[in-house]
């Protein structure tokens, strides 16, 4: 009992920390949110004067109050869930506007990592075993030249030939013009239409971790004593690698696994950006740039609350997979 | 443990991001694709910058609200943006009775899109409201008035103070129904998503991507309007597709910069495809006028003379726009304000020996191609948006030319809001940045040279944010207030003009062009340098002056 005890304060000083932190870092950002409200609006040619600024003083409340009392509203607000509004629209809440965003990234993001972890730990395993045999070198070179392309960069290749030059999917965001999101089945097929490009960007790059992690794990699992004795009893070779090798190699790859999930609510800001993806990366993005304190705090807890979460539900699930860490909670 | 490591790059994605939009805007492309709507009574606004998804906001005094808002209302009248000149919508023309009393006659004969009659309350309505929450007061039209009443069809509008030209922006407040605003309880985050107006359009539908308008039958003035709906689409987050979008020839009507115009927007369809880059406002020098050297006005000149303005406008705009004139007024369009007695215009041409002798004055000698006084060499630190791409590139000719005059001249690109912070609070050295363009001389200076603006350091200000204070400016400005005739608004704006070129409170460097890209394909009518009637922008209410001009092709 005391391991999970000890998770659990581990957990909920991680927590504080956090919360903290995503308090104090926004605020060190230089200008303020009505500078970038007026930023935004004079970057659109209006000339701006004193009398906006007050405008948008009042409208945004007073964000730049005392710093110890605005962290008392921050806690206080975070154990409601009362995140107010938000400053890049003023008459929005923060959590509908997440709540819109959360879903497309949760399937993109989502969807593609379960994917290139799944791919990626198959081809792994594959490698692994023919190590140093031709299927090998084919699997990591190949893994190696994907590796070597940044998303962003990926993602402005595949946008210029299959959006623009060969016009076989739309150019930007997360559905066509004019829809508005629903579960029907039109909708949703002209959705995945516009997950492709996205997808293929993050599931192409993120592939290769996979391949390279879970094929060093096997080789070296490979070389372990009870693999050798399993292959000198005579059991089939599949059996050895699969049910002997495989499934002790992919322990650290589970790790990463539940860590990648937790990162997947953070999105990918620069995919997302290069395909006007409505999703929280992009979300992150107008935040930032807007200097929307609420936004911000809410997304940096949303995402260092999921992994968090994640990293807990990891730590316990380690008691089930490895009988090491249960002869520990025993003990 | 993996735990910080992994905190810590969630918010070094931030980090990335802001890197992302330098690699973003640097790609660009040009090419063909989807064609705008068959339709052809559709007209197609390159609509706002959806962050990728729009948020409906049909509230007409919100910062926020959606630019099609601005055909669902209208206000008194509105002004050009090219010379002032009014176009009468609520009201049919206005007088001062003096020059604190201003009197509009309201039209009559005009109905709210639900049916119900516009009248003189729903004016005075309007601007009762905006004093009870100063949130809805954007163009601070109470920081002037006293008070405004009806009386039959007139509304009049009383000053703290003389003030003529403010005018313009009492007659450009959005006007609103009584009969359904007065029950809003909080108008200044009110989505407004059922909007009633009287404007020359409703909203027919909305999505998160795109949103159409449909022409409202009962306008008083139906018989203007030519399209039967507006689409506004919204705008990717990433500008090199917006540019694709653009050149695509998606729109009817289109707001960007485009590199090569003629090549990448013209050349795809001679026939109906058009631009006007008409001048819409003055990027300028704005010296730190409580630092040395920059409060001495021969240092000033000798910088102004060692500009080379039209390689500069060269460099930052294609040469679209020219060299800026230092009276202040943006010409052609103000050109019937322009003091005659300027030389050239009041365009200061390079003069290196005038500098050179102007820097001598501020104590400034030329030892070995650098400009000394005390041993220490004179330096200047420009600072800029990081995104801007226009004044950065101006800024880098300008850093060369006063190189050659001997300054040793740094560029600063912070983030816009950091710009912003940096320039209201007074600690910067030289700011790049805007002056003018609301299409009135008064307004312009007035925001300029103010010496009421002028803030101590660390206290913000939009305006005057240089920090000039001339008393002969105040006299100048008030005189222009009061002023009823032509004659004495020019007198007193010749006043303003003389302390511009003389005083170089600001030094002019070009125009900001407003990039207005038009299709003739389906209406014809854009503003065009023959046909001044308004600057191309989408985002003020040039729109209902553009829209209610067209006709169908």
């Amino acid at each position: 009992m005391r391991y999970v005890l000890r998770k659990v304060v581990l957990f909920v000083l991680t927590l504080w920390a956090a919360i903290t932190l995503n308090f104090i870092l926004p605020r060190l950002m230089p200008g303020s949110p009505v500078d970038a409200a007026l930023a935004r609006l004079s970057s659109n040619g209006v000339p701006v004067t004193n009398a906006e600024r007050a405008a948008i003083e009042a409208q945004l409340g007073s964000p730049n109050g005392n710093l110890l009392s605005q962290y008392g509203t921050y806690l206080k607000d975070i154990a409601t869930f009362n995140f107010g509004r938000t400053y890049s629209f003023p008459t929005e809440s923060v959590s509908h506007t997440i709540w819109q965003a959360l879903p497309w990234t949760l399937l993109l993001v989502g969807v593609t990592t379960i994917l290139a972890f799944v791919l990626g730990t198959l081809l792994g395993i594959y490698a692994g075993w023919r190590r140093g045999k031709t299927a090998d070198s084919v699997v990591t070179m190949g893994a190696t030249f994907f590796a070597a392309f940044p998303p962003f960069w990926l993602g402005l290749l595949l946008l210029y030939l299959f959006a623009f030059k060969f016009e076989l999917f739309a150019i930007k965001g997360g559905y066509s013009e004019g829809l508005t999101p629903s579960w029907s089945p039109s909708f949703l097929s002209d959705a995945f239409q516009h997950s492709i490009l996205p997808g293929l960007t993050l599931a192409i790059t993120s592939l290769s971790g996979w391949v390279f992690g879970m094929r060093n794990n096997m080789i070296n699992t490979l070389g372990e004593d009870y693999v050798t004795f399993a292959e000198a009893n005579g059991l089939r070779s599949r059996t050895v690698a699969t049910l002997y090798a495989a499934r002790n190699a992919l322990l650290p790859n589970v790790t990463a696994f539940g860590l990648s999930l937790g990162a997947v609510v953070g999105g990918s800001v620069l995919v997302e950006g290069i395909f006007s993806y409505p999703g929280l990366g992009n979300l992150l993005y107008i935040a930032v740039t807007n200097h929307d304190y609420p936004l911000m705090q809410a997304l940096f807890l949303v995402i260092t609350l999921s992994m968090l979460v994640t990293i807990f539900i990891v730590d316990l699930l380690y008691v089930r997979l490895d009988p090491r860490v249960r002869r520990e909670v025993a003990s | 443990m993996k735990r910080p490591s992994r905190l810590r790059s969630a918010y070094a994605l931030t980090a990335a991001a802001l890197l992302a939009t330098t690699t973003l805007a640097s790609c660009s492309g040009a090419g063909s694709g989807n064609t705008s709507s068959s339709d052809s009574s559709v007209l197609t606004i390159q609509g706002d910058a959806g962050n990728p998804t729009l948020v409906e906001n049909f509230n007409p005094f919100s910062t926020t609200q959606l630019e099609g808002t601005r055909l669902l209302y209208e206000p008194l009248e509105i002004p050009s943006t090219v010379d002032g000149s009014y176009t009468p919508f609520l009201a049919t023309g206005h007088t001062f009775t003096d020059p604190t009393t201003l009197v509009y006659t309201i039209r009559s004969g005009v109905t709210w899109s639900d049916g119900k009659p516009f009248s003189a309350d729903d004016v005075v309505f309007t601007f009762d409201m905006l004093k009870k929450d100063a949130a809805l007061d954007t163009t601070g039209v109470w920081s002037q008035l006293k008070s405004v009443t009806a009386s039959g069809d007139k509304v009049t509008a009383t000053f703290k103070a003389p003030n003529v030209p403010f005018a313009a922006t009492v007659s450009q407040v959005p006007i609103v129904p009584q009969h359904l605003w007065a029950s809003v309880p909080k108008p200044d985050t009110f989505t407004n998503t059922k909007p009633v107006g009287t404007g020359p359009f409703t909203l027919k539908s909305f999505a998160p991507t795109l949103y159409s308008l449909a022409k409202n039958a009962s306008y008083w003035q139906a018989g203007k309007v030519a399209p039967s709906q507006v689409d506004f689409p919204a705008q990717s987050s990433n500008q090199s597709t917006n540019q694709l979008d653009v050149s695509s020839g998606k729109f009817d009507w289109s707001y960007n910069y485009l590199p090569d115009v003629e090549q990448t927007y013209v050349a795809k369809d001679p026939s109906t495809r058009a631009y006007w880059f008409p001048p819409g406002g003055t990027i300028a020098l704005f010296m730190n006028l409580t630092k040395a050297p920059y409060n001495d006005v021969n240092f000033r000149k000798g910088v102004s003379l060692s500009l080379d303005r039209s390689t500069i406008a060269e460099k930052a705009v294609n040469g679209y726009t020219t060299a800026a004139s230092s009276s202040g007024l943006i010409l052609p369009n103000e050109e019937k304000w322009l003091d005659p007695s300027l030389p050239g215009k009041g365009v200061v041409a390079q003069d290196q020996a005038a500098a050179t002798a102007a820097f001598s004055k501020a104590g400034y000698t030329l030892q070995g191609g650098k400009l000394v006084k005390g041993g220490q060499q004179a330096t200047m630190t420009l600072v800029m948006p990081n995104n801007f791409t226009d004044w950065i590139a101006a800024a880098k000719e300008v850093a060369s030319q006063l190189g050659v005059a001997g300054i040793n001249v740094k560029l600063d690109l912070p983030q816009y809001a950091q710009y912003e912070t940096e320039i209201q609070a007074g600690t910067f050295d030289t700011a790049v940045g805007g002056f003018g363009g609301s299409g009135s001389p008064y307004t312009d200076f007035n925001n300029g040279l103010n010496s009421a603006y002028a803030a101590p350091v660390n206290t913000p200000t939009v305006n005057n944010f240089e920090r000039f204070k001339s008393p002969t400016v105040d006299q100048a400005l008030a005189t222009l207030a009061r002023a009823t005739q032509e004659a004495e608004q020019k007198q007193a704006t010749y006043k303003l003009q003389q302390v511009m070129y003389t005083q170089v409170p600001i030094v002019p460097m070009y125009y900001g062009g407003s990039w207005g890209l038009f299709s003739t394909a389906h209406f014809t009518g854009w503003p065009s340098e023959n046909d001044a009637y308004s600057l191309p922008t989408p985002y003020n209410n040039a729109m209902l002056l553009i829209v209610t001009h067209l006709t169908k092709a």
